[in-house]
């Protein structure tokens, strides 16, 4: 029985954890997805979105998830800036790919570097009424910490695709993407349009890092750790597909939580990365690429 | 649907004003050192269809693209007069140029090939003067092109030639346009469907009173709906006249009729 009761709690954590990589991969699958933009980035986004909402909780007792999609809409304007200055500087002149990477990797280090700068390199956390709690369904045990990003973060997903294929800027923000010319032609303009879609990526690193630091304490390197599965999350999903970004997220959570609990968690991303592999080989478009 | 499909044949659409035109006055306009027309005008009239005819490589997809503001011309002007005023469209942007009401259905059509065939039309409506005809418009369109309501969930790039040029063309309906410019609509589609799509550019202009300028190799099928026209031999206007004119001229017997 110790061994079923096991399997049933690493695929309830496992499923937890997948709704969480998805917040963190939403931004990605936007970016790299609809923009051809290399975001390498956004998972120190993340991280500094968990630093805004630890600084919101320990000095004015914010709840960490309202605080971080208060925080939502001032990242939504840093990505529309960002963007604006990646536009300029690199996409006009039709040198994205290789600089515009380097110019994501700086902006990585200096996120990184200001956040050890100023807070240094301790651990941050913080601290919610329910945080230390959990439910009890039979053999599994829910800890409301796994809980609530897990909501949080398919709630978001959810709103996410709504916009996406319902709103005029969600359609034209696929449009652009598919042809560029066509949403001109349409009075839609590309740079308009790709600012949104850039802000929108930024406004979902926030309410993630909300939902990493409920999940763990931070340190300003932290985002390193997810750089690999982010990208793979959202390639896996299909790019720019939000729901294959969260089958997908789900699927390697539960990959990774059953390998943690039954191996060793060291051979948690080798795993992460086969299936990558195996599903890339089988459908190289992702799970719900078109 | 029946008696909602008459009910909207009878439906008056807000006719063109008279006295609402393009015009263009003299044109020099190319690509880099290559100039491609040549001291060229024209004019398009509120409630007319006019065609410019010319074979390839002559000018006419140059010209649509300077009034809608993809080609840049070097010399002379193109205005749109609206209700009395003047507004220059030289040096204006393609998005502009858009919001003033004049669409253009490229040649290649330009679709969004992973949007489903609704969403492609849903775009259309995408400037904001298009918003408040939206439900009308789309019913005038699934109406109006059958086909188009039997795929409307289906990705407009899974379907044939014929119906993605149907596509662009309702497409363009549901941006509420005030002057349609179509660039080559009958590239690429066989003999039948070309007599099918001119027929629909008619049908959907006499009952939607549109003005359409229209760029086009195929003389025979385009003369059947124009009420004048324009060819183009090397960058400049040849002959310019209407429609009675146009078949009996002698550049047309020379270029299509091989006279």
């Amino acid at each position: 029985m110790l061994t079923l009761d096991l399997f049933v709690n690493a695929i309830v954590a496992g499923i937890l954890l997948g709704g969480f990589l998805a917040a963190v991969s939403l931004g990605i699958s936007i970016v790299f997805g609809y923009l051809d933009i290399v975001n390498i980035a956004h998972p120190a986004f993340v991280v500094l979105g968990s630093y805004a909402v630890y600084i919101l909780n320990s000095t004015f007792g914010i709840d960490p998830l309202l605080a971080g999609i208060a925080m939502a809409a001032p990242f939504y304007l840093l990505g529309i800036l960002i963007y604006r200055f990646y536009y300029a500087f690199f996409e006009r002149h039709g040198a994205e790919s290789l600089r515009g990477l380097v110019f994501f990797f700086g902006i990585l280090f200096l996120v990184e570097v200001g956040l050890n700068i100023t807070y240094g390199v301790d651990y941050r956390m913080v601290n919610a009424f329910y945080l230390g709690k959990s439910i009890e369904i039979g053999l599994v045990g829910i800890p409301y910490r796994l809980l609530i990003p897990f909501v949080a973060g398919v709630a978001m997903i959810f709103i996410v695709y709504l916009y996406l294929s319902k709103t005029f800027y969600g359609m034209a923000i696929q449009g652009v993407a598919q042809d560029s010319l066509a949403a001109r032609l349409m009075g839609a303009d590309p740079i308009k349009i790709k600012s949104v879609a850039f802000g929108m990526g930024m406004a979902t690193a926030s309410v993630a890092g909300a939902l990493l630091i409920m999940i763990s304490p931070i340190e300003p390197s932290m985002g390193r750790e997810y750089i690999g599965r982010v990208f793979a999350i959202a390639v896996l999903g299909g790019m720019g597909s939000v729901v294959g970004t969260l089958v997908a997220a789900v699927l390697l959570g539960i990959a990774e939580s059953l390998t943690s609990t039954f191996y060793s968690p060291s051979m948690a991303p080798a795993v992460s990365f086969g299936i990558l592999l195996l599903v890339l080989a089988i459908r190289p478009s992702g799970i719900f690429g078109r | 649907m029946g008696a909602r499909a008459t009910s909207l044949k009878t439906l008056k659409w807000k006719r063109p004003t008279l006295g609402n035109r393009i015009v263009v006055e003299n044109i020099d306009a190319g690509y880099g050192a290559v100039n491609v027309l040549h001291g060229v005008s024209m004019e398009l009239n509120a409630g007319e269809t006019v065609v410019l005819l010319g074979t390839n490589g002559n000018g006419k997809s140059t010209l649509i693209k300077c009034i809608m503001g993809l080609v840049r011309p070097s010399r002379g002007r193109i205005a749109m007069e609206l209700d009395g005023e003047t507004i220059e469209l030289t040096g204006k942007r393609l998005e502009d140029i858009v919001n003033y009401g004049i669409i253009l259905v490229p040649e290649g059509r330009h679709l969004f090939p992973k949007l489903t065939v609704r969403e492609n039309l849903l775009m259309g409506a995408f400037r904001m003067a298009a918003r408040p005809h939206i439900a009308r418009n789309l019913e005038f369109c699934f109406e109006a092109f059958p086909r188009l309501l039997e795929r409307k969930n289906q990705p407009a790039g899974s379907m044939s030639g014929g119906e993605q040029q149907m596509l662009a063309l309702a497409r363009a309906i549901m941006s509420h346009p005030r002057f349609l410019l179509v660039d080559e609509p009958s590239v690429g589609l066989a003999p039948i469907l070309v007599a099918h799509l001119f027929e629909k550019i008619k049908e959907l202009k006499e009952r939607r009173d549109l003005t359409i300028l229209m760029a086009e190799q195929n003389f025979n099928q385009a003369t059947k709906i124009a009420d004048r026209g324009y060819i183009i031999v090397e960058g400049k206007i040849a002959f310019a006249g209407d429609r009675s004119l146009l078949r009996e001229h002698h550049l047309v017997k020379k270029y299509y009729l091989g006279a």
